[in-house]
Protein backbone atom coordinates (compact mmCIF):
# COMPACT_ATOMS: atom_id res chain seq x y z
CA UNK A 1 0.00 0.00 0.00
CA UNK A 2 0.88 3.63 -1.10
CA UNK A 3 0.30 7.03 1.66
CA UNK A 4 0.81 10.09 0.23
CA UNK A 5 0.93 14.10 2.02
CA UNK A 6 -1.35 15.70 1.22
CA UNK A 7 0.34 18.63 1.12
CA UNK A 8 3.42 18.13 -0.61
CA UNK A 9 2.56 15.24 -2.59
CA UNK A 10 5.63 12.61 -0.42
CA UNK A 11 4.71 8.98 -1.12
CA UNK A 12 5.35 6.26 1.70
CA UNK A 13 5.67 3.06 -0.18
CA UNK A 14 5.37 0.01 2.19
CA UNK A 15 6.77 -2.21 -0.40
CA UNK A 16 9.95 -0.31 -0.61
CA UNK A 17 10.19 0.70 3.15
CA UNK A 18 10.66 -1.32 6.25
CA UNK A 19 8.15 -0.37 8.48
CA UNK A 20 4.20 -0.83 7.71
CA UNK A 21 2.52 2.55 7.54
CA UNK A 22 -0.04 2.19 10.71
CA UNK A 23 3.04 1.11 12.58
CA UNK A 24 5.02 4.11 12.42
CA UNK A 25 5.06 5.98 15.53
CA UNK A 26 2.43 8.63 16.06
CA UNK A 27 5.33 11.88 16.20
CA UNK A 28 6.50 10.61 12.82
CA UNK A 29 6.38 13.06 10.24
CA UNK A 30 6.63 13.92 6.56
CA UNK A 31 10.58 14.19 6.01
CA UNK A 32 9.67 17.01 3.04
CA UNK A 33 7.47 19.12 4.78
CA UNK A 34 6.77 17.66 7.78
CA UNK A 35 2.82 17.27 8.13
CA UNK A 36 2.08 15.03 10.59
CA UNK A 37 1.17 11.42 10.02
CA UNK A 38 -2.62 12.35 10.08
CA UNK A 39 -2.46 14.19 7.18
CA UNK A 40 -1.36 10.65 5.16
CA UNK A 41 -3.83 9.45 2.98
CA UNK A 42 -3.76 5.78 1.55
CA UNK A 43 -3.98 5.42 -2.05
CA UNK A 44 -7.40 3.87 -1.73
CA UNK A 45 -8.96 6.97 0.07
CA UNK A 46 -7.25 9.56 -2.47
CA UNK A 47 -9.20 7.82 -5.37
CA UNK A 48 -12.79 7.95 -4.52
CA UNK A 49 -14.15 11.65 -5.06
CA UNK A 50 -17.20 11.89 -2.91
CA UNK A 51 -20.56 13.61 -4.36
CA UNK A 52 -21.47 16.80 -2.59
CA UNK A 53 -24.32 19.09 -2.56
CA UNK A 54 -23.05 22.06 -3.69
CA UNK A 55 -23.92 24.54 -1.16
CA UNK A 56 -24.60 28.50 -2.91
CA UNK A 57 -23.66 30.81 -0.03
CA UNK A 58 -25.73 34.34 -0.27
CA UNK A 59 -24.11 37.62 -1.23
CA UNK A 60 -21.77 38.58 1.33
CA UNK A 61 -23.19 41.71 2.65
CA UNK A 62 -19.84 43.94 3.08
CA UNK A 63 -16.25 42.90 4.02
CA UNK A 64 -14.98 43.30 7.08
CA UNK A 65 -12.10 45.75 7.95
CA UNK A 66 -10.50 42.58 8.27
CA UNK A 67 -10.50 41.35 4.66
CA UNK A 68 -10.34 45.11 3.65
CA UNK A 69 -6.87 44.83 5.44
CA UNK A 70 -6.11 41.73 3.54
CA UNK A 71 -7.80 43.26 0.05
CA UNK A 72 -5.45 46.35 0.84
CA UNK A 73 -1.80 44.93 1.24
CA UNK A 74 -2.20 42.48 -1.74
CA UNK A 75 -2.90 46.04 -3.82
CA UNK A 76 -0.15 47.12 -2.25
CA UNK A 77 2.27 44.62 -3.59
CA UNK A 78 0.60 44.36 -6.81
CA UNK A 79 1.29 48.43 -7.53
CA UNK A 80 5.06 47.15 -5.92
CA UNK A 81 5.24 44.79 -8.92
CA UNK A 82 4.86 47.32 -11.84
CA UNK A 83 7.31 49.72 -9.73
CA UNK A 84 4.46 52.09 -8.79
CA UNK A 85 6.09 52.76 -5.54
CA UNK A 86 4.04 55.79 -4.49
CA UNK A 87 1.06 53.94 -4.69
CA UNK A 88 2.21 50.81 -3.25
CA UNK A 89 2.83 52.88 0.21
CA UNK A 90 -0.51 54.47 -0.32
CA UNK A 91 -2.11 51.12 -0.16
CA UNK A 92 -0.22 49.99 2.47
CA UNK A 93 -1.34 53.00 3.99
CA UNK A 94 -4.74 51.79 3.93
CA UNK A 95 -4.63 48.49 5.05
CA UNK A 96 -2.66 49.85 7.75
CA UNK A 97 -5.64 51.37 8.83
CA UNK A 98 -7.99 48.45 8.38
CA UNK A 99 -5.80 45.45 10.20
CA UNK A 100 -6.30 48.49 13.00
CA UNK A 101 -9.40 48.94 12.53
CA UNK A 102 -10.49 45.31 13.03
CA UNK A 103 -12.58 44.70 15.98
CA UNK A 104 -11.41 42.30 18.92
CA UNK A 105 -12.18 39.41 19.16
CA UNK A 106 -13.40 37.87 22.54
CA UNK A 107 -11.15 35.63 24.31
CA UNK A 108 -8.56 34.46 21.47
CA UNK A 109 -7.40 31.41 22.47
CA UNK A 110 -5.23 28.60 20.27
CA UNK A 111 -8.25 26.76 20.27
CA UNK A 112 -10.08 29.35 18.74
CA UNK A 113 -7.52 29.23 15.63
CA UNK A 114 -8.00 25.13 15.44
CA UNK A 115 -11.68 25.82 15.37
CA UNK A 116 -11.63 28.13 12.50
CA UNK A 117 -9.23 26.21 10.85
CA UNK A 118 -11.19 23.13 10.95
CA UNK A 119 -14.44 25.15 9.52
CA UNK A 120 -12.26 26.23 6.67
CA UNK A 121 -11.19 22.67 5.73
CA UNK A 122 -14.07 20.74 6.42
CA UNK A 123 -16.76 22.92 5.14
CA UNK A 124 -15.46 26.36 3.05
CA UNK A 125 -12.82 24.59 1.26
CA UNK A 126 -14.60 21.79 -0.06
CA UNK A 127 -17.59 23.75 -0.91
CA UNK A 128 -15.04 26.15 -2.92
CA UNK A 129 -13.72 23.38 -4.40
CA UNK A 130 -16.86 22.10 -5.83
CA UNK A 131 -17.98 25.56 -7.00
CA UNK A 132 -14.65 26.25 -8.42
CA UNK A 133 -14.89 22.49 -10.10
CA UNK A 134 -18.76 22.99 -11.54
CA UNK A 135 -17.79 26.47 -12.72
CA UNK A 136 -14.68 25.21 -14.52
CA UNK A 137 -12.63 27.87 -12.86
CA UNK A 138 -8.73 27.10 -12.87
CA UNK A 139 -7.68 29.53 -11.34
CA UNK A 140 -9.85 28.97 -8.34
CA UNK A 141 -8.99 25.83 -8.35
CA UNK A 142 -5.43 26.80 -8.06
CA UNK A 143 -5.99 29.43 -5.11
CA UNK A 144 -8.21 26.42 -2.99
CA UNK A 145 -5.16 23.89 -3.33
CA UNK A 146 -2.63 26.36 -2.22
CA UNK A 147 -4.70 27.85 0.52
CA UNK A 148 -5.78 24.42 2.02
CA UNK A 149 -2.83 22.67 2.01
CA UNK A 150 -1.46 25.63 4.38
CA UNK A 151 -4.79 25.90 6.41
CA UNK A 152 -3.68 21.92 7.12
CA UNK A 153 -0.48 22.61 7.77
CA UNK A 154 -1.21 25.61 10.07
CA UNK A 155 -3.89 23.14 11.86
CA UNK A 156 -1.86 20.88 12.85
CA UNK A 157 0.94 22.66 14.29
CA UNK A 158 -1.42 24.70 16.40
CA UNK A 159 -2.95 21.34 17.26
CA UNK A 160 0.19 20.44 18.30
CA UNK A 161 1.20 22.88 20.57
CA UNK A 162 -2.24 22.40 22.14
CA UNK A 163 -1.70 19.31 22.95
CA UNK A 164 2.03 19.39 23.92
CA UNK A 165 2.93 22.57 24.95
CA UNK A 166 5.31 24.49 22.77
CA UNK A 167 8.82 22.99 23.73
CA UNK A 168 9.47 21.44 20.16
CA UNK A 169 9.28 25.11 19.22
CA UNK A 170 12.12 26.26 21.77
CA UNK A 171 15.15 25.94 20.10
CA UNK A 172 14.56 25.49 16.54
CA UNK A 173 12.63 28.37 13.97
CA UNK A 174 9.62 29.08 12.30
CA UNK A 175 10.21 29.71 8.63
CA UNK A 176 6.21 31.06 6.63
CA UNK A 177 6.78 30.94 3.08
CA UNK A 178 6.05 34.91 1.69
CA UNK A 179 4.17 33.88 -1.33
CA UNK A 180 1.52 30.82 -0.21
CA UNK A 181 2.24 30.98 3.27
CA UNK A 182 3.16 28.00 4.36
CA UNK A 183 4.70 27.18 7.54
CA UNK A 184 7.60 25.38 8.59
CA UNK A 185 9.80 24.62 11.93
CA UNK A 186 12.53 23.65 11.21
CA UNK A 187 16.35 24.75 11.66
CA UNK A 188 16.57 26.37 7.63
CA UNK A 189 13.75 26.46 5.26
CA UNK A 190 13.03 23.32 3.07
CA UNK A 191 15.39 23.81 -0.53
CA UNK A 192 12.14 24.38 -1.91
CA UNK A 193 8.03 25.30 -0.75
CA UNK A 194 6.26 21.93 -0.33
CA UNK A 195 3.11 24.08 -1.62
CA UNK A 196 3.93 26.70 -4.39
CA UNK A 197 7.32 25.49 -5.54
CA UNK A 198 9.26 28.59 -4.91
CA UNK A 199 13.08 28.66 -3.71
CA UNK A 200 14.12 28.65 0.03
CA UNK A 201 15.50 32.51 -0.31
CA UNK A 202 11.20 33.57 -0.25
CA UNK A 203 10.97 31.98 3.07
CA UNK A 204 10.59 34.52 6.21
CA UNK A 205 12.15 33.65 9.63
CA UNK A 206 9.39 34.54 12.31
CA UNK A 207 10.50 36.46 14.88
CA UNK A 208 9.55 36.85 18.63
CA UNK A 209 8.65 41.01 19.04
CA UNK A 210 5.04 41.80 17.95
CA UNK B 1 0.43 46.94 -25.44
CA UNK B 2 2.31 50.23 -24.24
CA UNK B 3 5.44 49.45 -22.32
CA UNK B 4 7.48 51.96 -20.30
CA UNK B 5 11.29 51.50 -19.25
CA UNK B 6 11.70 51.05 -15.12
CA UNK B 7 15.41 51.13 -13.42
CA UNK B 8 16.31 48.85 -10.96
CA UNK B 9 18.20 50.98 -8.77
CA UNK B 10 19.96 48.30 -6.74
CA UNK B 11 21.62 46.83 -9.89
CA UNK B 12 22.36 50.03 -12.03
CA UNK B 13 25.74 51.46 -11.91
CA UNK B 14 24.61 54.24 -12.93
CA UNK B 15 27.56 55.13 -15.19
CA UNK B 16 26.90 53.21 -19.09
CA UNK B 17 24.83 52.60 -22.05
CA UNK B 18 21.59 53.77 -21.33
CA UNK B 19 22.16 57.07 -20.76
CA UNK B 20 23.71 56.94 -24.34
CA UNK B 21 21.02 54.81 -26.83
CA UNK B 22 18.17 56.67 -25.48
CA UNK B 23 16.61 58.32 -28.47
CA UNK B 24 14.69 60.83 -26.22
CA UNK B 25 16.87 61.11 -23.23
CA UNK B 26 14.60 59.67 -20.88
CA UNK B 27 17.26 57.34 -18.72
CA UNK B 28 19.67 60.28 -17.66
CA UNK B 29 18.16 61.69 -14.88
CA UNK B 30 19.48 63.39 -11.85
CA UNK B 31 17.32 60.78 -9.50
CA UNK B 32 18.24 58.05 -11.30
CA UNK B 33 14.34 56.98 -11.97
CA UNK B 34 13.51 56.84 -16.19
CA UNK B 35 11.52 59.89 -17.38
CA UNK B 36 8.02 58.04 -17.59
CA UNK B 37 6.80 61.33 -19.90
CA UNK B 38 9.66 61.00 -22.17
CA UNK B 39 10.15 57.37 -22.35
CA UNK B 40 8.28 56.08 -25.58
CA UNK B 41 8.99 52.34 -24.68
CA UNK B 42 11.64 51.75 -27.61
CA UNK B 43 13.71 49.16 -25.35
CA UNK B 44 16.83 49.73 -26.54
CA UNK B 45 18.22 50.85 -23.54
CA UNK B 46 16.91 47.46 -21.54
CA UNK B 47 19.04 45.50 -24.21
CA UNK B 48 21.78 48.01 -24.04
CA UNK B 49 22.12 47.52 -20.18
CA UNK B 50 24.95 45.22 -19.61
CA UNK B 51 23.40 44.78 -15.68
CA UNK B 52 19.57 43.57 -16.62
CA UNK B 53 19.02 46.81 -14.29
CA UNK B 54 15.84 47.69 -16.99
CA UNK B 55 12.74 45.83 -17.18
CA UNK B 56 9.87 47.13 -19.69
CA UNK B 57 6.82 47.30 -17.84
CA UNK B 58 3.56 47.13 -19.44
CA UNK B 59 1.43 50.27 -19.22
CA UNK B 60 -1.73 48.69 -19.92
CA UNK B 61 -3.08 45.75 -18.32
CA UNK B 62 -6.05 43.37 -19.91
CA UNK B 63 -8.84 43.50 -17.68
CA UNK B 64 -8.97 40.23 -15.45
CA UNK B 65 -11.21 37.71 -16.35
CA UNK B 66 -14.38 37.79 -14.74
CA UNK B 67 -15.14 35.22 -12.27
CA UNK B 68 -18.97 33.82 -11.25
CA UNK B 69 -20.87 35.57 -8.36
CA UNK B 70 -21.19 31.81 -6.57
CA UNK B 71 -16.55 31.16 -6.96
CA UNK B 72 -16.63 34.79 -5.73
CA UNK B 73 -19.10 34.43 -3.19
CA UNK B 74 -17.31 31.18 -1.81
CA UNK B 75 -13.79 32.99 -2.06
CA UNK B 76 -14.98 35.96 0.30
CA UNK B 77 -16.11 33.61 2.89
CA UNK B 78 -12.84 32.02 3.12
CA UNK B 79 -11.18 35.28 3.21
CA UNK B 80 -13.15 36.12 6.13
CA UNK B 81 -12.32 33.16 7.87
CA UNK B 82 -8.91 33.87 7.30
CA UNK B 83 -9.39 37.63 8.38
CA UNK B 84 -10.06 36.48 11.83
CA UNK B 85 -7.49 33.68 11.91
CA UNK B 86 -5.05 36.07 11.54
CA UNK B 87 -6.78 38.68 14.21
CA UNK B 88 -7.00 36.43 17.05
CA UNK B 89 -3.26 35.07 16.35
CA UNK B 90 -2.21 38.64 16.44
CA UNK B 91 -3.94 39.07 19.32
CA UNK B 92 -2.76 36.10 21.25
CA UNK B 93 1.16 36.67 20.17
CA UNK B 94 0.11 40.36 21.80
CA UNK B 95 -1.15 39.03 25.11
CA UNK B 96 0.99 35.99 25.92
CA UNK B 97 4.32 36.18 27.53
CA UNK B 98 5.21 32.92 25.98
CA UNK B 99 8.17 33.82 23.79
CA UNK B 100 7.54 30.13 21.63
CA UNK B 101 3.46 30.77 21.61
CA UNK B 102 4.08 34.67 20.36
CA UNK B 103 6.66 33.37 17.50
CA UNK B 104 3.88 30.73 16.49
CA UNK B 105 1.19 33.03 16.60
CA UNK B 106 3.23 35.38 14.43
CA UNK B 107 4.02 32.77 11.82
CA UNK B 108 0.06 32.39 11.61
CA UNK B 109 -0.76 35.92 11.65
CA UNK B 110 1.54 36.90 8.36
CA UNK B 111 0.23 32.94 6.62
CA UNK B 112 -3.22 33.99 7.58
CA UNK B 113 -2.90 37.16 5.93
CA UNK B 114 -0.85 35.64 2.14
CA UNK B 115 -3.72 33.15 2.23
CA UNK B 116 -6.28 36.06 2.54
CA UNK B 117 -4.25 38.47 -0.40
CA UNK B 118 -3.83 34.92 -2.75
CA UNK B 119 -7.97 34.45 -2.63
CA UNK B 120 -8.57 38.19 -2.74
CA UNK B 121 -6.69 38.32 -5.80
CA UNK B 122 -8.31 35.29 -7.55
CA UNK B 123 -11.45 37.08 -6.88
CA UNK B 124 -10.72 40.45 -8.39
CA UNK B 125 -8.29 42.26 -6.64
CA UNK B 126 -5.80 41.61 -9.05
CA UNK B 127 -4.40 44.55 -10.20
CA UNK B 128 -4.48 47.97 -8.92
CA UNK B 129 -6.14 50.01 -11.80
CA UNK B 130 -9.50 47.47 -11.99
CA UNK B 131 -12.43 49.30 -12.00
CA UNK B 132 -12.80 46.91 -8.72
CA UNK B 133 -10.51 48.14 -6.83
CA UNK B 134 -11.02 51.28 -7.99
CA UNK B 135 -14.88 51.43 -7.19
CA UNK B 136 -14.04 50.03 -4.09
CA UNK B 137 -12.16 53.13 -3.12
CA UNK B 138 -14.33 55.73 -4.48
CA UNK B 139 -17.16 53.86 -2.46
CA UNK B 140 -14.76 53.92 0.96
CA UNK B 141 -14.03 58.25 -0.13
CA UNK B 142 -17.98 58.80 -0.13
CA UNK B 143 -18.59 57.12 2.92
CA UNK B 144 -15.33 56.61 5.17
CA UNK B 145 -15.77 53.54 7.62
CA UNK B 146 -14.15 56.63 10.38
CA UNK B 147 -12.59 59.73 10.91
CA UNK B 148 -9.54 57.86 11.19
CA UNK B 149 -9.82 56.39 7.21
CA UNK B 150 -6.74 57.85 5.12
CA UNK B 151 -8.98 60.09 2.82
CA UNK B 152 -5.74 61.66 1.53
CA UNK B 153 -4.09 58.32 0.58
CA UNK B 154 -7.49 56.70 -1.36
CA UNK B 155 -7.97 60.25 -3.14
CA UNK B 156 -4.51 60.33 -4.45
CA UNK B 157 -4.83 56.70 -5.51
CA UNK B 158 -7.68 57.45 -7.35
CA UNK B 159 -5.91 60.64 -9.05
CA UNK B 160 -2.99 59.17 -10.39
CA UNK B 161 -4.16 55.40 -11.12
CA UNK B 162 -5.88 55.06 -14.53
CA UNK B 163 -8.64 52.66 -14.67
CA UNK B 164 -7.71 49.69 -17.18
CA UNK B 165 -10.96 47.66 -17.94
CA UNK B 166 -13.63 50.56 -17.69
CA UNK B 167 -16.18 49.56 -20.76
CA UNK B 168 -16.24 52.41 -22.49
CA UNK B 169 -18.30 55.03 -20.27
CA UNK B 170 -20.41 57.14 -22.89
CA UNK B 171 -20.75 60.71 -22.46
CA UNK B 172 -24.14 62.38 -23.48
CA UNK B 173 -25.83 65.61 -23.81
CA UNK B 174 -29.52 65.82 -22.39
CA UNK B 175 -31.32 67.51 -25.22
CA UNK B 176 -34.32 68.40 -22.82
CA UNK B 177 -32.12 70.65 -20.42
CA UNK B 178 -29.12 70.60 -21.97
CA UNK B 179 -26.83 69.32 -19.08
CA UNK B 180 -23.45 67.24 -20.27
CA UNK B 181 -23.06 64.25 -18.22
CA UNK B 182 -21.21 60.41 -17.94
CA UNK B 183 -23.40 56.99 -18.23
CA UNK B 184 -23.24 55.24 -14.59
CA UNK B 185 -21.47 52.00 -14.66
CA UNK B 186 -24.34 50.64 -13.28
CA UNK B 187 -25.34 48.66 -16.42
CA UNK B 188 -29.10 51.09 -15.96
CA UNK B 189 -30.29 53.16 -19.33
CA UNK B 190 -28.57 55.93 -19.26
CA UNK B 191 -30.78 59.00 -17.58
CA UNK B 192 -30.17 62.51 -17.25
CA UNK B 193 -28.82 63.33 -13.79
CA UNK B 194 -30.98 66.94 -13.50
CA UNK B 195 -34.41 66.00 -15.48
CA UNK B 196 -34.35 62.17 -15.56
CA UNK B 197 -35.04 62.25 -19.60
CA UNK B 198 -34.04 59.16 -21.42
CA UNK B 199 -34.08 57.54 -24.62
CA UNK B 200 -33.94 59.96 -27.70
CA UNK B 201 -33.88 63.02 -25.45
CA UNK B 202 -30.11 62.36 -25.46
CA UNK B 203 -27.44 62.81 -27.46
CA UNK B 204 -24.26 60.51 -27.62
CA UNK B 205 -21.77 62.63 -27.66
S1 LIG C 1 12.68 52.40 -23.63
FE1 LIG C 1 13.58 53.69 -25.25
S2 LIG C 1 12.71 55.71 -24.82
FE2 LIG C 1 12.34 54.50 -22.98
S3 LIG C 1 14.08 54.98 -21.69
FE3 LIG C 1 14.60 53.12 -22.83
S4 LIG C 1 15.71 53.86 -24.63
FE4 LIG C 1 14.66 55.62 -23.74
S1 LIG D 1 23.01 50.69 -18.75
FE1 LIG D 1 22.09 49.62 -16.99
S2 LIG D 1 23.67 49.67 -15.40
FE2 LIG D 1 24.27 51.17 -16.95
S3 LIG D 1 23.43 53.10 -16.19
FE3 LIG D 1 21.89 52.21 -17.55
S4 LIG D 1 20.55 51.01 -16.22
FE4 LIG D 1 22.39 51.47 -15.07
ZN1 LIG E 1 4.59 16.23 3.05
ZN1 LIG F 1 5.08 28.58 -0.76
Amino acid sequence: MKYICSVCGYVYDEDSEKIPFTELPDDWTCPMCKAPKSLFESEEETEAPEIREIEESDDMEQLSPGVLAALFSNLARGAQKQYKTRESELFSEIAGYFTAASPSLPEADPEMIKELTENDLTILYRNLNDIASSAADRGALRVKVWGEKVTKIVNAIGSRYIREGGDFLSSTEIWVCSICGFVYIGDTPPAICPVCKVPDWKFDRIEGGT
Amino acid sequence: MKRIAVRNLRLCTKDCLCLYVCPNGATDTEDSIIDKDKCIGCGVCADACPSKAISMVIQDYPPQQKKKESVVNAINRLAENKAKEEKAARQIASSTTDNNLRRLMNAVARSSRLVAEDLLREGGYMLPQSSNSLDLLASLIAAPPSDEFPMKAANEILSTIECNDRTGRGKYRCTVCFTEFEEEDDGEKPSCPMCHAEGKALEKL
